[in-house]
């Protein structure tokens, strides 16, 4: 019976996996695909073409801030470019006006980042649903007319060009350059996402959530509203402009009010709008849906979409859109929680329960 | 210069007002803030355009002026189809969810704007001169106002007084006004949400589409399929000014914004780059002053 022994060795197969894989930790799965994509750079592709993944680790970086701010904390953030822009412009000016050395104009670019995110929180703080939606949707258009009306400091609708890159020190060619890139974005894409999670996971994170859930019951609790929200503002504000600064001193080479809203864009709100895509294809709410989200969204849109089947554009976009509208409607746990979750349930429901009692333990205690 | 700036800011107050009734109509009685809004003011002005070119090719030139008519109102209620269906399918499905439907909402504008550019391409045609209805000009307080524009704030006003009348008047309107008042013993009384909600969105889209017709008929370049953003932030301002779900405060935020609009203009025409900022300046600094808008409803605890 040839099928019998074909069944017979795929439930073995079946069994192998489910024993061995599934209980590899999820620490060590993560390791596993950071491997993979340190190998990403030699396994044939064109240096040039590892752009794209550049550019994907760094929107990832702010969709998993994006993530921590509305999926966590329940703060609505329909504009979130603002963070990727003043990263991009606070160390572009300093480097204009200054002449600093990259090494200090990006972490400085962070500081402002936070500021901004401490100036935007704190009228926010007293807003709620969708006043908080139409304000940090309307905080970076008004912020672009400002650069235009300032044009010698901001450089209107040009920006301000030629900024430094990273690695244009001599011992580096173009090609290295390209992987270079790569390897700082991705270090620094796991770098972030760690501290997130940790900081999502960690008691100020569970109380994110208590924020998220019931704002008025966790205010019963004695829990401080106002700290936690701004806090969560400025983590967020510190990691979009990371990605901001980064992306301007690594791709674009130039501080534009394309960061914030771009008029001749197929999406005027573009860097506002793809966290959100990405985010929720990932599954809102976790910090490791937006990494997944990110790459879905760029391997598809990127290699698939331009190379495999030629589309146009915005036949490409509205799909994406489509797709995003039938997920929060149909399926609003996104790709990767949804999957993430039934394997979980698979192996040990009892288990996550109790992590979850632990930590309301955790919360009460505190 | 002051008669300019009352008569202008009559006129595009008139006009924002009525772009922002139908966002603080549905607002008012679902308390759902339906971010779509912004694309059918775009969808209205395309629609009409399309109908209008149909139309001229059906009705003799000695007619001309059934012309517009007959486009507005087709443009309507196409518009208003259109939005209660894309209510229907995705938005009624979560209800409750707050962040969902700002997101979904969001995503229908891209949606609706991709679908515009890639049924009618690049071209930002369709702009309705309303002068050609009503040619000439009238002389109001020692200003030169087109015919044309004044009669775009008239058909505004009336859109209003209508409304008003309907809401106030007729059963329909009664219920909607109940289904504002108190969710739960309306449903008791045997109002049916859903269809009320249906009919809302599509009155709402409605007006939205007849904003549009009027607003791009008084300026001078044409429409472009991601105008939504620039309808979607008059709404929020003019309805941030008013407060959100009052519809006497939607017709005062859009006075207000008219005047301080012209008036920025015409005081200060060298921040003419500004002009696409000041409805958002104007957002940002209200709600760091009043969290609920100058005429809102006081934060009500759960």
């Amino acid at each position: 019976m040839p099928i019998n022994t074909f069944a017979k060795y795929f439930r073995k197969v079946y069994t192998n996996f489910a024993t061995h894989i599934y209980d590899v930790p999820p620490r060590m799965l993560a390791f596993l695909i950071l491997i993979i994509f340190t190998i990403v750079p030699y396994a044939g592709i064109e240096p040039r073409r590892l752009d794209i993944l550049t550019s994907a680790n760094l929107m990832a970086i702010l969709a998993v801030s994006w993530d921590l701010l509305v999926g966590r904390t329940g703060l609505i953030s329909l504009g979130h470019a603002l963070f990727y822009g003043v990263g991009a412009y606070s160390s572009a000016i300093l480097f204009k006006y200054f002449q600093w050395p990259i090494w200090v104009t990006i972490p400085l670019s962070l500081i402002a980042g936070v500021g901004m995110a401490l100036i935007i929180g704190t009228p926010c703080l007293r807003m709620k649903g969708p006043y908080l939606a139409l304000v940090t949707m309307a905080f970076p258009i008004a912020i672009v007319g400002f650069l235009y009306y300032f044009r010698d400091i901001f450089g209107g609708e040009v920006g301000i060009q030629r900024l430094p890159r990273v690695f244009t020190i001599p011992p580096f060619s173009l090609n290295e350059r390209y992987v270079a890139n790569y390897y700082l974005s991705l270090v620094l894409l796991a770098l972030s996402s760690i501290i997130i999670y940790k900081i999502a996971t960690s008691k100020t994170g569970i109380v994110f959530v208590s924020i998220l859930d019931d704002e008025l019951g966790s205010k019963a609790c004695g829990i401080n509203v106002t700290k936690y929200k701004l806090m969560s503002f400025a983590i967020s504000g510190l990691f979009g402009s990371l990605a901001g600064s980064l992306y301007a001193h690594m791709l674009g080479g130039s501080a534009t009010p394309r960061y914030f809203y771009d008029n001749t864009a197929l999406i005027p709100i573009e860097n506002s709008i793809v966290p959100i895509i990405v985010t929720i294809l990932g599954g809102i709410g976790t910090i490791y849906g937006p990494i997944i989200g990110t790459y879905i969204y760029f391997l598809l849109n990127r290699y698939v979409f331009e190379n495999l089947i030629q589309i146009d554009p915005h036949i490409q976009l509205l799909v994406f859109i489509s797709i995003v509208v039938l997920l929060v409607v149909k399926w609003p746990r996104g790709i990767a929680r949804t999957i993430v979750e039934k394997l979980e349930d698979l192996e040990e429901p009892r288990e996550i329960e109790e992590i979850e009692k632990e930590k309301t333990k955790k919360v009460e205690k505190g | 210069m002051l008669e300019y700036i009352i008569i202008f800011g009559t006129i595009s107050g008139l006009i924002y007002a009525l772009i922002a009734l139908g966002f603080t109509l549905v607002y008012g009685i679902s308390g759902m803030a339906n971010l779509t809004h912004g694309v059918f003011f775009v969808i209205g002005a395309y629609l009409y355009g399309v109908f209008s070119s149909y139309l001229s090719q059906l009705i003799s030139p000695t007619f001309f002026y059934l012309i517009p008519v007959f486009a507005m109102i087709s443009s309507f209620v196409l518009t208003g189809i259109i939005g209660s269906v894309f209510y229907r399918v995705t938005l009624h499905q979560i209800l409750g969810d707050e962040v969902g439907i700002l997101i979904a909402s969001i995503c229908g504008c891209i949606i609706f704007q991709q679908l515009i550019y890639i049924i009618m391409g690049t071209t930002a045609a369709f702009s309705f001169r309303i002068e050609l209805l009503v040619p000439g000009k009238i002389t109001l307080m020692n200003t030169d106002v087109l015919a044309g524009q004044s009669l775009a704030a008239l058909i505004s006003l009336l859109a209003f007084i209508v409304l008003s009348v309907f809401i106030s008047k007729t059963k329909t309107g009664r219920a909607m006004k109940a289904l504002s008042q108190d969710l739960e013993a309306a449903m008791l009384v045997g109002i049916s949400t859903e269809k009320l909600y249906m009919f809302t969105t599509a009155i709402s889209a409605g007006l939205a589409s007849l904003a549009g017709i009027l607003y791009t008929s008084t300026i001078t370049e044409g429409v472009t399929s991601y105008m939504w953003m620039l309808g979607l932030a008059i709404s929020f301002t003019v309805v941030i000014l008013g407060g959100l779900g009052s519809i006497k405060g939607s017709l005062v935020g859009g006075l207000i914004l008219g005047f301080t609009g012209t008036a920025a203009i015409k005081i200060l025409p060298e921040a003419g780059v500004l002009q696409q900022s000041i409805p958002f300046i104007v957002i940002i600094l209200v709600l760091i002053i009043r969290p609920k808008g100058l005429f809102g409803k006081r934060v009500e605890m759960e």
